[in-house]
Formats: structure tokens, sequence, C-alpha cells
């Protein structure tokens, strides 16, 4: 007989019987629907992020980051464990909204997103996790600090960001270490907060943290003003007048720059000036604006690890691309990505519940922030989120100057404590 | 006439069949256009038939809002219960204003302005209360139930908007035929000469504003357990009170008709205009489309849509010109 | 009583006081003249500062020096609103007046949007970080030189008004549209003229501010809110009024922080706008109503 010259598949009746055989087992395994999902090419997760409205600059950063994360992802094979599926990005904007967040849920829901991931703000967060409870689609949140999101006994949001808590409780210790390691005590200190949820929260976890950690330093003056105030004269003056050692500046950017230029123009001394926790400390066009005012800055923010392989990659084509670095939110962002994307592999499939069982099993380490190991707790809050204390640095490239100096372990230069005044810097 | 009512009803019919056949993300959009336009109608009692502006509206949605949300949490009193007592502190607010504005001779643009800030200040203190939840909100617990007026799906939601929504139009084609509401009527176009006539202009007035606050809040207790969280920057916010003008304003200012049309018209709009926009980098644009079509809407028509509309439509639907 | 502090807060609410002076001059004129309630009137200012902040960055030119040429272009920018869009609405009923200058200010917010982004900008400029001690106080020097500004260019619209005849035509059209119209003053001109000056000096403001504030798209709307306190204050249509009441809103603001936090700042103006609209709607300088 002789051999066919065809490759491949011979379709003879063996072949043929084989083939049919085959078929049928799969389809009696997986349903037919299964059959045809085993074959998806695209698994499309929804992104919310407010990309308009007063906190634009920062949804847009975290889409930009979002989108580099899909991109590194399917350049690498896309989800291996489904046939090398690929990711993509259905976009939604939450226009800062309730209603508009909760709608674009619905909607990207709608066009087949079978996770959603958002939405930096936490009262649309909230919005949009009640929708995802009642449509049973999973939801995880890359950031929002408010502890009450997962406090609901949601069974499908997750969050991989700290909660205030978590900020409060390490940002405190972060201080004592300080303190006992250049051997100073202060007796003063000024809590300065922005009038709005974020920044009244942290600041009330902050305080309370603060006064039972036995520090001995009392905290004088708890100095509030409304969020985009044009003018902060006032507010410098009370702290002028309350004669603090320390100040721990909650912000918005925007109102960082006022406040530490009305500081130096006030002349008001300090050792040091440490943020428990906000925005306006960091951002590129802080450090360009404020330039030396800002220098020795620290903050107690989750932020990126410099040593992390997954980082240098990542940086490096957000820098290509955005002239941008990662740092907290946009990095989280990233992460968010990264952690639906191993969830997705473990899960071997889009079914609901299986990637919320895969998510509740979490144990991912290749991520680009500081912190442990991602695993989620039974509320859904990640037990390894950690904070870490950055430090404003001299650098001649502004775009280095913001380095970790605290935990040590992390920590990418030493600290500078006391500062230097800000009128004294040349 | 006959063929406008039987328009409507079939148009009604239509309302009531659509949920079989559109999805959840759709359904939403309705929700929010029969939201948007009980809430303008809500603020057209007010201002389309007795002529005075209220710009500071969002402050009855938080009344509503606020008070059954806390009430609910609080003594787990059912938000039906809790929609009538939050009506209830808004028409006595809305009567202090009231009482304030029209005894002192506010008119006009001075009027605006006291309702304006009102609600500015109305919002910066429920920011420093801090059982309301402060500056952070409320977040609602979510525990579907009809007696709790939360749903897992949007199609109760469906029912109950567009119910709102209708019992308002015919509650205010009513008003506009009875003896009530041609007397505030009367106010709207000349309150010197109503008053010269022996209208006491002033009750009508107070009538006006404690209706119009009634139905916001009851609106506002609708929002609150449908969005699950409430805020002082969502629901008490500047922004709120104009966005809920926007409809009656281009629909038809003084008609029943009016900010149903213009609900229909501007949400779809801007939910189109965001998705299409917002993908594109270019963040914005949908805000300035939007603002461009309000300016012509105004300047080209001035009585709203509406008005127009009839017209057009008067030979087909045999209505006296 | 700490008199140090005392004594910064009233100076720095009599030099911020002058700047809300100036931005509700705009308004206060505006109004005056045509009866109209300029919503837009914060997206203007917000406007100027970006325009002044685009020139700081591509012509390296301090917002003071390039103060004239802001407020030419916002000039300019107000006499296209007045003539495409506000002529028209003259007329309405004032429901309708309220909803096309909403729309404009949203307008103008996102087209800042558009161009510049959403970044919040604190530029460095040339007298920034200057400050002054007085007593025992420190006095800002762009403040200080902003509120001198202020007052000047306040000073001289009032000058304008008074001595020159489209001053004078101005303020009869303001005071009696029919009659001015009567003897032959081209009232539509005026009113495209009244409104772009109010345009440029709420412009002008905002160029003022640069070196105070950082710029953001969203600035707008809370400076509309507190031009209309400042001009019900001080009367509306009352252009001296407009600066007396800037500066009695700037002190009372500075100064209530000594009692109530300061994001309850805004309640105090709120409340004072309330209690004199009821006691004494023409405002404090206001005359007849």
């Amino acid at each position: 007989m002789k051999k066919s010259t065809r490759k491949g598949f011979r379709l003879n009746r063996r072949g043929f019987l084989k083939a049919t055989g085959a078929m049928g087992l799969a389809t009696a395994a997986g349903g037919f629907p299964g059959l045809v999902k085993a074959q998806a090419k695209e698994i499309l997760i929804g992104s919310i992020q407010p990309v308009t409205g007063p906190l634009a600059v920062i949804g847009q950063g975290q889409r930009r980051a979002a989108e580099l994360a899909v991109d590194m992802i399917n350049s690498k094979g896309g989800i291996r464990s489904m046939g090398g599926a690929k990711l993509k990005l259905l976009l939604g904007d939450s226009q800062t909204q309730t209603e508009v967040g909760r709608s674009e849920a619905d909607r990207l829901i709608k066009e087949g997103a079978k996770i959603i991931v958002g939405a930096f703000e936490s009262g649309t967060s909230m919005a949009i996790a009640t929708l995802c409870e009642q449509r049973e689609t999973p939801f995880l949140i890359d950031v929002a600090a408010l502890d009450d999101i997962t406090k609901k006994g949601y069974k499908y949001t997750f969050r991989i960001f700290p909660t205030s808590t978590a900020f409060a409780q390490r940002g405190v210790a972060f201080i004592k270490e300080i303190l006992a390691e250049k051997r100073l005590s202060p007796k003063r200190a000024v809590v300065s907060y922005v009038g709005d949820a974020f920044g009244k929260t942290q600041g009330a976890f902050f305080i309370k943290h603060f006064k039972e950690s036995g520090l001995g330093i009392d905290i004088v003056e708890e100095i509030s003003y409304p969020l985009g105030v044009p003018d902060l004269s006032a507010e410098v003056a009370k702290i002028k007048a309350a004669k603090p050692d320390l100040l721990f500046p909650i912000c918005r950017p925007g109102d960082s720059t006022i406040l530490t230029r009305e500081l130096y123009k006030q002349r008001v001394e300090l050792m040091g000036i440490i943020s428990p926790g906000s925005p306006g400390w960091y951002e590129p066009s802080v450090i360009k604006d404020l330039d030396k005012l800002v220098l020795y800055v620290m903050d107690n923010v989750p932020w990126i690890f410099p040593e992390s392989p997954v980082y240098k990659e990542a940086n490096d084509l957000m820098l290509k691309r955005h002239q941008a670095y990662l740092e907290t939110n946009n990095g989280y962002a990233f992460t968010a990505i990264l952690v639906v994307a191993d969830a997705l592999e473990r899960a071997k499939s889009t079914d609901a519940g299986k990637i919320v069982a895969a998510l509740r099993s979490t144990n991912f380490k290749d991520h680009p922030m500081v912190g442990d190991a991602i695993k989620f707790d039974e509320n859904g809050d990640n037990l390894g989120a950690t904070t870490a204390m950055v430090q404003v640095l001299p650098d001649a490239d502004p775009l280095k100057r913001v380095k970790v100096v605290l935990p040590k372990r992390f920590a990418q230069a030493d600290y500078v404590f006391p500062a230097p005044q800000l009128w004294e810097r040349g | 006439m006959k063929r406008l009512y039987l328009l409507l009803s079939g148009v009604f019919a239509v309302l009531i069949l659509l949920p079989l056949l559109l999805d959840k993300y759709v359904i939403g959009i309705f929700v929010m256009i029969f939201y948007y336009a009980y809430l303008g109608q809500a603020w057209n009692v007010l201002t389309g038939y007795t002529g005075h502006i209220s710009l500071g509206h969002a402050l009855y949605v938080g009344i509503g809002a606020y008070i059954s949300t806390y009430l609910a949490q609080q003594l787990n009193l059912t938000p039906w219960v809790g929609m009538i007592l939050g009506g209830i502190v808004a028409v006595l607010v809305a009567s202090c204003i009231g009482f304030l504005g029209f005894r002192f001779g506010l008119r006009g643009v001075y009027f605006v302005i006291l309702t304006i800030a009102f609600a500015e200040i109305a919002r910066l203190v429920v920011c420093h209360i801090k059982p309301l939840g402060g500056f952070a909100g409320i977040f609602l617990d979510f525990r579907p139930s009809f007696y709790n007026l939360q749903f897992r799906g949007n199609v109760p939601y469906y029912y109950i908007s567009l119910g709102l929504m209708a019992g308002s139009v015919l509650f205010v084609r009513l008003l506009e035929v009875s003896r009530m509401g041609r007397l505030m009527i009367a106010v709207r176009e000349d309150e010197e000469a109503a008053q010269a006539l022996g209208v006491d202009s002033f009750k009508y007035s107070m009538l006006a504003m404690g209706i119009s606050a009634f139905m916001t809040a009851l609106g506002g207790t609708f929002f609150a357990n449908y969005v699950y969280y409430i805020s002082p920057n969502t629901v008490l916010s500047m922004g709120l009170s104009i966005e809920l003008i926007l409809r009656p304003i281009i629909g038809g200012l003084g008609t029943a008709l009016g900010p149903v049309l213009g609900s229909f018209i501007l949400t779809p709009l801007s939910e189109i205009s965001r998705s299409y926009f917002a993908k594109g980098g270019l963040e914005g644009l949908h805000l300035i489309l939007y603002g461009v079509l309000a300016v012509l809407v105004v300047l080209f028509m001035r009585r709203g849509i509406l008005l127009y509309l009839r017209r057009a439509l008067a030979p087909v639907l045999r209505l006296e010109p | 009583m700490n008199y140090a502090l005392l004594l910064q807060l009233t100076v720095q609410g009599i030099l911020l006081g002058g700047i809300y002076g100036l931005i509700a001059v705009g308004l206060s004129l505006i109004f005056g003249v045509m009866g109209v309630i300029n919503f837009a009137h914060g997206p203007m200012m917000v406007m100027g500062m970006y325009v002044s902040y685009w020139i700081l960055v591509v012509l390296g030119i301090d917002p003071y020096l390039s103060l004239v040429l802001v407020a030419a272009c916002i000039f300019v920018l107000g006499y296209l609103v007045q003539f495409l869009v506000v002529n028209r609405i003259l007329d309405f009923p004032e429901a309708m007046q309220v909803l096309p200058l909403v729309a404009i200010g949203l307008i103008l917010e996102n087209s800042v949007l558009l161009l510049w982004g959403p970044d919040p900008r604190s530029p460095k400029t040339l007298l920034g970080l200057a400050a002054v001690p007085l007593g025992s106080a420190t006095i800002d020097v762009s403040r200080l030189v902003a509120f001198c500004l202020a007052v000047a260019i306040t000073g001289s619209i009032l000058l304008f008004l008074k001595k020159t005849d489209l001053g004078k035509a101005i303020r009869a059209a303001a005071d009696n549209r029919t009659g001015a119209l009567l003897i032959g003053i081209k009232v539509d001109r005026i009113n495209n003229f009244s409104f772009a000056m109010g345009a440029a000096t709420t412009g002008a403001a905002g160029a003022l501010l640069i070196p105070l504030i950082p710029l953001s798209p969203h600035l707008g709307h809370d400076f509309t809110l507190t031009a209309f306190v400042v001009v019900i204050l001080g009367g509306m249509g009352n252009l001296l009024g407009a600066l007396v009441g800037g500066l009695i809103l700037g002190v009372a603001e500075s100064l209530s922080t000594l009692f109530v936090p300061a994001t309850m700042k805004q309640v105090v103006s709120f409340s004072l706008l309330v209690v004199i609209m009821l006691w004494r709607p023409q405002g404090l300088l206001g005359g007849r109503r």
C-alpha cells in the first residue's frame, strides 16, 4: 500500500471515528457552551477609572498603567492555561460620580467583561461593589483605602490596596523607628488634612493610632481645609502659632504646593515634614514645581519596590511610552491586572465562581509593589499590603528623586532626618 | 386631544413592556432617564409654574436620601415610610426658605442665590455631622427585599422610577387644569397683577415650594437605594442642582411632558457621548458637546423642544395650535 | 488671644479680599449693565489663568508683566460670548438665561481640561516665594502685588466709567436702557463692550492668582460662588461695593478660621450672604432697589 504523502490527519474510517469520539467526549465533559468557551481568544476585563472630572490626572495615569500591563501580559503569551487567550480592556469612565460608575460597570458587564477592576475613588468603588454583587461578577479594587468597602460581607469584592487602618499602623511604626534610631524626642506635632472623605479618614485613623502609640508627642493642632482651597495662609499661620516640631500633612496634589510655599514664606521651623499617607508629594509635576522645597519630605505610601524585576520592566516601558514613572496609584492599577491574569491562569475559565475561587486562593509574589505576596483574607482585603516610607532626596534627575527609605529591607537609600529648613536649602 | 392621549397611552404601554426585550444595562439607562425626568418634573412644579427659580434643589434630594437611609440603618425602618418622612422634612425646610424669600420680597436672581446658599450651607454642615457619615458619606447595606426598597436586578427599579415619572406627569397635568395650578401660573406670569386681582401669591408660592420639595425628596430616597452610596458631594451638590434643571428647561418649562422629553433626549445623549468619546482619550469633549447643545437649544428653541414638537405634530394629532 | 496670629490673619484677609473684589467687579459690571448673572464668570477667570500660564511657559514672561495681554485675550473671549450668545438671551425669562451661561461655563472648563490636561500646576514665578515681615506677621509679596494691582485696576475702571464718554454711555445704558436707546446710544455695542470688560477684569484676576493658587480646570465653580457673595455684599452693579465687599469677605473668611474649622469657611460666607440679602438686599453700598 502506498503511503499517503499528505501530512497531518488522515480522514480514513479509523480517524473519523477517533475524531467523533473525541468531540463527543469533550462535549459531554464541558457541555456545548463549555466547548465554545475553551476556544475563547480574548478575555474581557472591565477597567473603570475617573478619567474625567477632578481626579482625571490620576484616573488617566491608572488607565495607562492598566493598558501597559495588558500589553505586557499579552506579549508574553497571554493566559497560557486557556490556550494563550489574550486580555482585552474594556474602558469605562466613572466621571467621579457614583451612579455613572455603577452604570459603566453594568455596561461593561453587558459588553462581556468577566471581571471589573477600578475605581480609585472610594465612593464610586462602593457603588460598583454593590452592583457587582448584584450581577455576581468579581470586582477587584486597585486603589481605595476606606475600610468600610470590604465590611459588607460581599463575596465578589477584593482589594489589593492597604486599608486606612494599615496606613495608620505602618505610618506610626515608621515614625517610631526613625525617632528611636536618631534618638530624637520632639514634643509637638500638627496634623493637617484636606477636608474631604479621603483626608478626614486618613487623618482620623492616623491621629487615633498615633495617640495610642505612646510616643509622647502631643498633637497640638489639627488643621483641616476644604478641598480645592485657593489659599492656605490662614491655616499656615495657625500651624506656625502652634510651634510644632513635626508636621504631618495629608494633601491632594494642588494643596501640597501651596502649603509648602506658605510654610516657606512664613518661616515655619520644623524638624521634618512626614505625611501619614497622601498624594501630593511624589508626583512628577510636584517634584518639578516645588524643586528644593519638597526635598526631604517623607510620605508613608504604598509604593513600588525598585528592585523588583517586574517593576524595572514596567517602569522602563512607562517612561518610554508616557514619560511618567510608576508610583502608588498607577502601580496598583498595574498590579491589579497582574493579579487578574494570575487568577485567570489558575481558574482556567472565565466562569465567575471559578475566578472568585481562584482570587480567594491567590498567593502572588511577582508584583512591583513594596510588600509581601498578595493574599486575600475573608473580607477580600490584601494581607500582604503594606506601605513604605519614601523620601524625596536630591538627585540631578527629578524623575529619580523619590526613593524608598523604609522598611530597610526594601530601601534604596538612607533617610535624612531631621531635614534642613525650607529656606536653608540654597 | 384624544389622539394625543392615545399616543401617550401607546408610549406608556411600550415602556411597560420594554424590560422584556432589553438587557440590564439598557434598563439601567432607562431608570436614569425616568429618575431625572421625575426630579426635573418636581423642580418644574416650582419654577415652571410659579416662576421662582431654584438652583438649590439638590438640598431636597439630599434630605430625602439621608433621612430615609439613616432611619433604615438605625431603626430598620422601611424606606417606603422613610421617604414620606424625608418628604415632610423637605417641606419644612422649603417652607423656611420660601418664607424668607417671599416675605422679604426676594425676586429673580436674589431668590436663586438664596436657594444656592441654603443648599451649599446644608452640604457643608452635613460634611461635619458624624452620624451621617460626614465627608465620607454612607455606604448602604445591600439587603435586597421589597421592604428595604432594594433589588438585585434592574427591573424593579425600572418600574418604580417609571411609576414615579408617570405619576408626576399625571399630577402636574391635573395641577395645570386645577384652580390651584392656574393661580400658580398667574403668579408666574405677573405677580403684581395677580396680587392686584386678589390672588394670595405668597400662599401659592409656598404651596408650590412645598409640593416641589416633597416630590424631590422621594426621588432622593429612590436614588440612595439604587446606587447604595450617598455623600454630601453626590446628593447635595451644586452639580446635581444644575443637572436636574437641564431636562425641564430643554424639554419645555411649565409643561407636564417637558421634563420627560428633555430626559429622553439628554440622558441617552450623555451616555452615548461618554462611552464614545471617553475611550479615545478625548476626555472632556463630551461635556463640551453637551454644553454646546444646551446653548443651541436655548437660543433657537427657547420655550423648550416640546412646544416646537407640538407645533410640528399638531396637524397629525389634531391639536389646537 | 494670639495677637500675632490675629494680625497675620487680618492682613492676609485684606490682601486676598482685594483679589476677590477684582473678580467680583467684572460680575457686578455685567449685571449692572445687562441684568445677566454670568454663571460662567469663574470659568472665565480660570481661562485667564491658563492663558497667562501658557504665556509664562512658552514665552517665559511673568504673569504680572503679561497682565495686559491676558486681559486683552479674555476681553476678546468675552466679546465673542456676548455677541454670539448673551445678546440673544437678554429678553429671555430668567430661568432660560441661567442655562446658556452655565453651559458656556461647562464648555470653557472642559476646553481647558482638553487643552492642558487635569494636572494641577503650580509654576514657579518671579515673586512666588518672596515675603516681607510686618511686625510679627509676614506679608506675602505676590499677594501684596496682586492686591495693589487689583485696587489699581478697579480704580481705573471706576474712573473710566465716570470720566470718559464711553464710560458714561455704559452707565446710562445700565440705568435706563430704553432712555439710552432713545438718545442714540448703541446699546448693543455697549453691552458687548461691558461684558467683554467684565470678562477681561476677571481674566486679569486669574493671572494675578497664578503665584498663589495651583491651576486646575475645575476651580471656576467655587470662584463664581465667591463672586456672587461679594457682589451681593457690596451691591449688584456697584463697582466700589464689589471691592469693599471683597475686602469684607476676605477678612471674614480669614478670621472665621479662628472659631470654626476651615472646612466650614464657606458656611460663614454663605450665611453672611443670606443675612445681607434679607436685611439689606441692595448691598452695603447699593442704592435704591
